[in-house]
Formats: C-alpha cells, structure tokens, sequence
C-alpha cells in the first residue's frame, strides 16, 4: 500500500513537472510574439508609418456634391456648379517653386497665390494634394492640357462650386461656404485629404453642414512603377448631401429687402453724372458700391444718400413659418464660393454698416414703444389696472427728484389704456410700469418670446436682455431701482430685443391661444407637434388687440396714415432715441431728424400683423436711424404686409 | 466544500479577463464597423451574453456528469465530421451544419470533445499501465480521427488545434520520455506524406509565408497591410477610430480573423501587450487550476483546456504578424463570429465546474 501510494505520488510530480514544462512552453512561444510585436511596432514603425501614408495617398477621397437649399415654392437659393480645379500633389514634383512659376506662365497666378501654396506645402505630408486655381476657365484648361508634357505632378479634377443665384437677396439666411481652415482640420484630419472641399462657415450653410455635405465618395488609385496615375477604381460613389426646403418665399423676400432699402427716398439711377459725382466725393457712399450695391437713394433734402440700414422679418402667426427675413445691406454670397480677395474681404469686414451682421437674429435694439403691449398686458394680468383706468399726462412724471419726459411735449391729457397706446403716451406707461413691477413685466415678456432664443436655426443668434431684480443683481451686482422700472416701461434702458424676437411676439399677439416659435425649414412646419399654449387671459389680449388696432385706425394713432386697405392692420410704432438731445440743441431748435448726423438720428421701429379680423402674418421692421417709427417704420411694415397678402390670392 | 470556500474558488480573474476582453472586442467592431453602431456589433455583445449564461449553467452540472458524457460528446461530432461533407454548407470548405438559426460548426466542440474524452481515457489507466505502449494507441486514435476529419474539410487551423490540444494532453498525462521522443520521430517522419494530403491552397499559403514579398498583390496582400497596419501603428497608436489602414478598408477581415491588427494599429505597442498580457493571464488561471487539483481528470482537462486558448492566441497573433502563414484563425472574445466564443464559454464554463472539485479524487469523479 505503501508503495502505492508512492507511485501515485510519482505520478503526480510527473504531471504537475510536465504541465509546468508545457506552461513554459507556452511562455516562450507568448515572447516570441512579443518580440515580433516590438520589431514591427516598435523598431521597424517609421518605415511602416510611411507605407501606410503612401496607402492613404494612394486612396482618394471624393467630394460629394453639397445638397441644395431652397425656397417654399422650390426655388433655387443655393446650388452647385461644375468647375474643373488644378491640383498640385508636392510628391511627384521635383521643384515646387518652379513648377508654380511654369504654370504662372500659362494662366497667370498672383505672388500671393504661390507663397500660399508654398506656405501649405510646408505645412501638410507630401502626398496631400493643393489647390492651385479652382474655376478653371475652357481657356486655361486647354492652354494647360497642350503643356501637360512639362507639367509633372498636376491633376485636374472636378469639383463643385457653390452659386447663390439669389445673390445679395438671402445672403443672411443661407450664409457661405469658403475652403476648410486650420481648426476645422485639427477637428477631423479626414477633411485635409478633401482638396477643394468647402464648409459652411455662416448662416444654414454652417448650420445644416453636416447635411448638406453629403458622404464622401471613395476611390482606389492604381499607380504605374512612376507613380503615375493608370486607373480609378470606385469603391463608393460619393452621394449628394441632403436638400433643404425654407420657407422663405423668395418673392417676398425680394420685395422685402427692396422696400427696406428704400425707405423714404426716392431711387436714383446710378450712372448719372450727378450720382457718380457723388459717390466720388462720398466715403459713406462709396464703401456701399464697394460691396456691390446699386442703389442709391435721393432723400428729401435731395441729398444722395446709401439705402436704409435695418432689418424685416415676417412670419405667419399660425405656422411661425417666416416668409422672409431681410437684413441690410447684404453681401454676396458667391464671392466667398471663389477666392475672395484681400480687398473685396476687407471691404466688407471694415465696411462702417456690418454688412456681415445678420441684423434680424443678431442685431440688438431698444423695443421703445413697442414693448408697451407687454407692459400693459402685464398691468392688465396682474390686475393693478382695467381696460377703464385713466391717468392724466402734462408731458411728463414727476418720479423722485427726476422728470420723466413724455414725447408729446404738451402732454396726451387724461388716456386710458388702450388710448396710451394708440397715441404712445410715455406718461400712462411709466406709470403702471411701476404699479405692476418689473419682475411681472419680465415674465410676460418672456412668455411673449422677448430676450428668449428663438433657436431659428441660422448661428450667431443674440439672446438679448429681459431684466429683472435678480438680473441687476447677478449682472450689474447692485440692486434693482425703481426708476429703472419707470424707464422699462417704454421699452428703454437695459430691455435689449432682436427684431425676430419682435415678430415672435407679434405673432403671439395676434394668434392669441399658441406660443408659435419662428420657422425656418420646411420640415419643421411639416412635422412639427402643436405649440405650446400661450396661457393668457383672452380678454386681456383682446384688450391688446384692440388697441394695437387703434394705433392704425383711430384718429389720433399713431400710424393713423398707413391704414391697409382692403385688409386692416394693427400695430404699435416704437421710436428710439439713440443720442440724447442736448438742452442746446433743444433750444437751438434743431431737433427734425433729418438734419441731424446718420449717426445721430433715432430708430424706426414698427411690429404689427394682418389682416386685422383674420390675422395671417405679423411684421416687425427696424430702421436704424430711420427717424420716426410712425414715418419710417410703419410704411415699410405695411407694404411688405400687402405684396405677401396679395400674392396669398395668386 | 462549504459556500465561502466555493466562491473563493471560481476563477475570478479568468471571468474578469474575459470580460475585459469583449469590451475590447465591441470598441473594435465599432471602429471597425466605421464607429457607426451596426448590429454586429450589438451580435457580439448579444452572444457575449448568452456566454456568459451558458457558462454559468455549465458551471453548475455536476462534474460525473461531463465526466460520463464526454465518450458520447466525442462520438457524436465524430459522427457529425463524417457527415458534414454530405450535409454541410459553406464556400470552398464545408466546415458547418445549418441549424436554422445559426451555421453551426462542429470542429468547434471538437477541441473540447477531444480533450475531456482523452481525459477520461488517461485518468482511468493504472499507474501499471502507463508504462505500457499499447495503451496509447486508442489516445491517439481519440485524436488523430476528428483531427483527419477537420483537415479534409479543409481546415488547417482548427485540424492543428484539436491535435496539438490532444497530443498535450497525452504528454502530460505521464508518458515515458522514450515514447515521447518515438512519437516526435513518427511525426517528423511522416511530414512529407502530410504535404502530399494538403490543398493547393494551402500549400500556396504556406509558400507565400515563407516569402510574402514575392506575392504582395496575391495572397501575400493580406499580410503586408497587416504588418503595415501594425508598424505604423507605432508604440502609442493612432489612437481610437483613427487607424488609416483600417478605416481606408486596406485591411482585410477587419471584423473577424485580422481584428487584433486594428487594435494594434488604433492602440498601438501598448495596446497589444494589453490583449497579450490579458490572454496569458486567462492561460495561467486555468493551468493554475490544474496545478491545484486533486484528481487526475481535472488536471489533464485543464492542461489541454489552456493549450486551446493558448493556440487561439497564439495562431491568431502569429498569423496577423506574418509569424505564421494564413491559416484563418479568430481571435476569441475580440474577433465578430460566434463558434470561437461558443467555444471559449465553453471552456471558461467548464473551468469553473472543475474548481468547484478540485478536492475530489479521482473515484469520486468516475
């Protein structure tokens, strides 16, 4: 037994010596992978570094077709072009610099083309194609391919250009596209093998980008023993980016923007000798040819002046579908698509009126009286006031030891509500601006859209400012002073709005039972669930129907002379001052407008919507130094609101 | 054993291994799949799952019970790789049987079939006998049948296992030196007779191995890019859904065979040795249950349950590595397709059942 007992105990130190053994073998054979390992990734990976560059080179990327933007009815806002660009791959160049200055000597480059080139080349791996001239000419295309011999290391390839074919009209809203940047780049390294790709970089160009990009095609380069290229093997077809339907009305959006510009002038033809005259003698003038504008306006002094600077947006009350959004001036769109110079970049970059600024999202303004519907809807909610309430204006309030001006120097006399707001009594508005407060006038502002983002879709939008006490107290660290309160009242101080957040308003004004949000994509008007509800009071917002209606309807209102016949509008002038009178000034009497600098003059505003019984769309219009809401403002609003009535019947 | 000690007894580290490993397995399919969610990538984590669980049921039948089984378990997948050439699906080779659900493969359990039924063989031989020649040649029969089988199906890579699972299995059963050093000999003698049974295929793969230069837009493609792919992969990688190579579809069979490339390529030196540090660590535990148990069975079974998952990895690495030639082998728990993960659940679910027994002897077992 014994000796059993032995024996198992033998076979046992056998078995564990030999798994042992085994597990040993296993080790070895685990190092060898390791060293293999360390030999391929470690020693040898320079080398297969490169190989894998040279794999990456030999595999193409192509551009898919950027996806279109287009209007309500289909129209064309954004599209492409087929142009043919020449491509330089620095690899298979012997001397860079001197094949530059070759075909510098066939089309003709600028010295601030190939130090870019030159500049880039430094700056990315070899194999990396160069753009050396997009939008190839059928001439230079010829003159190139005959030389092609001597021309070692270019390509042509097709690309795509972006056309606006709306030019300077929708150049807010669709924004640009231009070459891919640095950053761009550091974000997705992908992108630098795209010779020729462009991204939006403002408007829904930048916002719907990814969309409207489209997925890139992939393509299999077989090389011949000098590298040249021998076949294209498609692996995937690119596919065209996604199309985008707005619902701009490109009509309304035209007239818009031409009777924005005009104002209250009279258009003169550009070629007189007169208006050349003019222009030369004119820096203002002149900086608004420079970025190709042709309008040129007469005002009524029979001065020559550039067209208004300001903004439009309409948008159905129903829908929030926004028929069209004007920002002036403009740009055109098309000249970031090419190569825009250093000039034509400066010219709009330096230009005194912000070309580039989207004035309807990101333009910040002063409501001034047209903010005066929240603070009595605000009053009338809170219920330190009826529709019946009266107060007496002698032209100004008497708060502290301040005097609080009315703009009727003369006083409105005793007005109830909906009177203070037909005539834009200062006085009335001071007053219950104070009886209500400014935190319940903050909410109902906010609850009609003011200083809330409308999140429209176009980038850059500004929120604004909707104070209230604990406002001041997060953002100016000192507390919230009545006078301040007194001052909201007419729209002014601190209260910051956008215009599209004025047409928001207005148009939950005049719809009355939804909170409708302002719609840019065609999509969303389709597809959107119901807005939420606006959860005031049906009486209070007749009452500010009412007297929105009154502004334009009663004999003392303030847009009394701009009546839409046929229709019926309601609305509320704003005027905001931008530069104080002075005391001297006043006394001196020059005080009209007109007289005064650009610069100087107040603010146009007017929101309203139409027709009165049937409510369809609502407006809101700035003119920035346009003089009066009810002169300037007013008239605008209601022409625009009759040509998109109108077309409503075609 | 009481609960407290059974606990202590599952091999955590080879259940943690294993999980750490599909995890990695999923952030390859992913960046293999272009970094979209696709659904193999939900399948594999899916079948990971379903692992999990089977094990877990594996783990718990008791140990006579595969003890009993494993002559049935091997006799039937005899049966099936006789049959398969006749029954069977599947381009160029017939490796699988359509169940309907799933293509299943039986040279997959047949590593383990061979293994537990050699196990069961060698641990019921007295100590007398194990000196004795004769009672070898029926283990050689429970290997070299399924083994023939798999090869003319054909599968080299599977065919290779399932006989060096066996013959390490035998080995550490006992054999006297003198027959291991006869069995050495028979083998050496008998190459030349396998290279004549080979296809020409795989006779090409074998030459284009030995030179894969000559042929790099043939079959020798495969490796070059996978060798680049690793290079340029470098000591920190390209880092994650980065890997040109694999992103620009220069790799072949990035989901399946050629998944370790893209590991390495993403994450570089460091990266592999994370995989290759983990598999070991997965080898060990079960070489250490062995080591640990009582019984005769328990140890035979572990050691040829760990050369398995060893040559998983192994074959697997060498072959992306241009170490070995192109045989077609997964990467368990990491590469997309599920007979490999079946297998190592398998393998994972029986490991635990045998720690749970570590102090029988082996009557209790039979």
């Amino acid at each position: 037994m014994a000796k059993k007992r032995k024996e198992i105990q033998e076979v046992s130190n056998q078995i564990s010596r030999r798994m042992l053994l085994v597990g040993g073998l296993q080790v070895v054979f685990g190092l060898i992978l390791v060293g293999r390992l360390y030999q391929l990734q470690i020693l040898d990976s320079d080398s297969y570094l490169k190989l894998s560059e040279k794999n990456q080179f030999d595999h193409r990327l192509v551009i898919a077709p950027r996806g279109r933007i287009l209007d309500s009815k289909n129209r064309l806002l954004a599209g492409n072009s087929e142009v043919f660009e020449l491509v330089v791959i620095p690899a298979r160049t012997k001397d860079l610099k001197k094949l530059l200055y070759n075909i510098d000597a066939i089309i003709g480059l600028s010295g601030e083309d190939i130090n870019r080139i030159i500049e880039i080349a430094k700056n990315q791996p070899d194999f990396l194609g160069i753009s050396i001239k997009s939008n190839l000419t059928q001439r230079e295309l010829s003159h190139l391919a005959i030389r092609s011999a001597v021309l070692e290391g270019v390509l042509f390839q097709k690309n795509f250009n972006r056309i606006y074919p709306q030019g300077k009209l929708l150049s807010h809203v669709t924004g640009y596209v231009s070459g891919i940047t640095e950053s761009e780049v550091k974000k997705n390294r992908q992108l630098q093998r795209l010779v020729g790709l462009k991204t939006g970089k403002s408007g829904l160009e930048k916002s719907l980008d990814e969309s409207l990009r489209g997925i890139v095609g992939k393509e299999r380069i077989e090389v011949n023993s000098r590298g040249k290229p021998v076949s294209f093997i498609s692996d995937r077809l690119p596919k065209q980016g996604n199309d985008h339907q707005l619902t701009i009305d490109i009509d309304i959006q035209s007239y818009a923007v031409h009777r924005l510009k005009l104002g209250n002038s009279e258009q003169v033809e550009l070629a007189k000798s007169s208006v050349q005259e003019a222009i030369n003698k004119d820096a203002a003038l002149r900086a608004h040819i420079n970025i190709g504008e042709t309008m040129i306006l007469r005002d009524a002094n029979s001065r020559y002046v550039p067209p208004e600077t300001g903004a439009v947006v309409i948008m159905d009350i129903h829908t929030g579908a926004i028929v069209a959004m004007a920002s002036s001036p403009a740009y055109d769109p098309n000249l970031f698509a090419g190569r825009l110079t250093n000039r034509a970049w400066h010219n709009l970059n330096k230009h005194p009126r912000v070309p580039l600024l989207n004035r309807v999202i990101a333009g910040l303004y002063s409501p001034g009286s047209t903010f005066k519907m929240v603070v009595y809807a605000a009053a009338l909610e809170a219920g330190v006031i009826s529709s019946d309430t009266s107060y007496t204006c002698r032209g100004f309030f008497e708060f502290g030891d301040r005097n609080f001006y009315c703009w009727q120097e003369k006083g409105h006399g005793t007005v109830n509500g909906r009177q203070a707001i037909s005539q834009s009594c200062d006085v009335y508005f001071y007053q219950i601006a104070l009886k209500t407060g400014i935190d319940r006038i903050q909410n109902m502002a906010i609850r009609m859209g003011l200083g809330v983002m409308t999140d429209v879709g176009i980038p850059g939008e500004k929120l604004g400012i909707m104070p209230n006490r604990a406002w001041k107290k997060n953002n100016r660290g000192t507390v919230w002073t009545p006078g301040e309160t007194v001052i909201a009242g007419i729209g002014q101080g601190f209260v910051l709005t956008t215009p599209i957040q004025l047409a928001v308003m207005t148009a939950r004004l005049a719809n009355g039972k939804k909170a409708v949000k302002a719609r840019l994509l065609a999509d969303l008007i389709k597809n959107s669930e119901d807005f939420l509800p606006l959860n005031i009071n049906s009486t209070v917002l007749r009452e500010i129907q009412r007297s929105m209606r009154s502004v334009v309807s009663s004999t003392r209102g303030t847009a009394r002379r701009y009546e839409l016949d046929g229709y019926g509008m309601a609305g509320k002038t704003g005027t905001v001052q931008v530069k104080r009178i002075s005391k001297i000034e006043r006394e001196e009497g020059i005080i009209e407008n007109i007289d005064r600098r650009w610069k100087d003059r107040d603010h146009a505003l007017f929101v309203g919507y139409a027709p009165y019984d049937k409510p369809k769309y609502a407006i809101s219009v700035i003119v920035e130094h346009g003089g009066s809401g009810s002169s300037m403002a007013a008239p605008i609003a209601r022409d625009i609101l009759k040509f998109a009535l109108e077309r409503l019947k075609i | 054993m009481n609960w407290t000690s059974k606990i202590l007894a599952i091999p955590w580290l080879m259940i943690t291994g294993m999980l750490i490993l599909v995890i990695i397995g999923t952030m390859a399919l992913y960046s293999a799949s272009d970094g979209v969610w696709t659904s193999s990538v939900q399948q594999h984590l899916l079948r990971s799952a379903i692992g999990f669980l089977l094990a877990s049921f594996i783990a718990f039948i008791p140990i006579n019970w595969i003890f009993r089984a494993s002559f049935i378990m091997w006799a039937f997948i005899v049966c099936l790789l006789t049959v398969i050439p006749f029954i069977g699906v599947g381009a160029g080779a017939t490796r699988w049987i359509n169940l309907g659900f799933m293509n299943f493969q039986p040279s997959e359990p047949a590593k383990i079939a061979v293994i537990l039924f050699l196990a069961r063989y060698l641990s019921l031989r007295t100590f007398d006998q194990i000196d004795k020649l004769i009672i070898y040649l029926p283990a050689v029969f429970i290997v070299a049948i399924p083994t023939l089988l798999v090869l003319r199906q054909p599968d080299l890579g599977t065919g290779l296992m399932i006989f060096v699972g066996g013959i390490a299995v035998i080995f550490v059963s006992g054999v006297p030196k003198r027959y291991v050093f006869l069995g050495i000999g028979t083998f050496a003698a008998s190459i030349p007779i396998i290279w004549g049974q080979l296809y020409d295929y795989q006779k090409a793969r074998l030459l284009t191995f030995l030179n894969p230069e000559k042929d790099v837009l043939g079959a020798g493609w495969q490796i070059t890019q996978s060798k680049i792919a690793l290079g340029s992969g470098g000591l920190f990688g390209k880092g994650y859904l980065q890997g040109s190579q694999s992103q620009l579809d220069y790799l072949p069979e990035k989901q399946t065979d050629f998944v370790f490339t893209l590991i390495g390529e993403e994450f570089g030196f460091v990266g592999s040795m994370t995989i290759i540090f983990i598999y070991f660590l997965i080898i060990l535990s079960i070489t250490g249950i062995g080591l640990r148990a009582k019984n005769r069975f328990t140890r035979l079974v572990a050691s040829g349950l760990a050369m398995v998952v060893f040559l998983y990895v192994f074959i697997n690495i060498a072959m992306v590595t241009g170490v070995l030639p192109v045989v077609g082998a997964p990467l368990p728990l990491i590469s997309y397709g599920g007979t490999a993960m079946l297998t190592t659940f398998l393998i994972l679910g029986i490991c635990i059942n045998l720690s749970l027994n570590i102090v029988k002897e082996d009557i209790e077992i039979s």
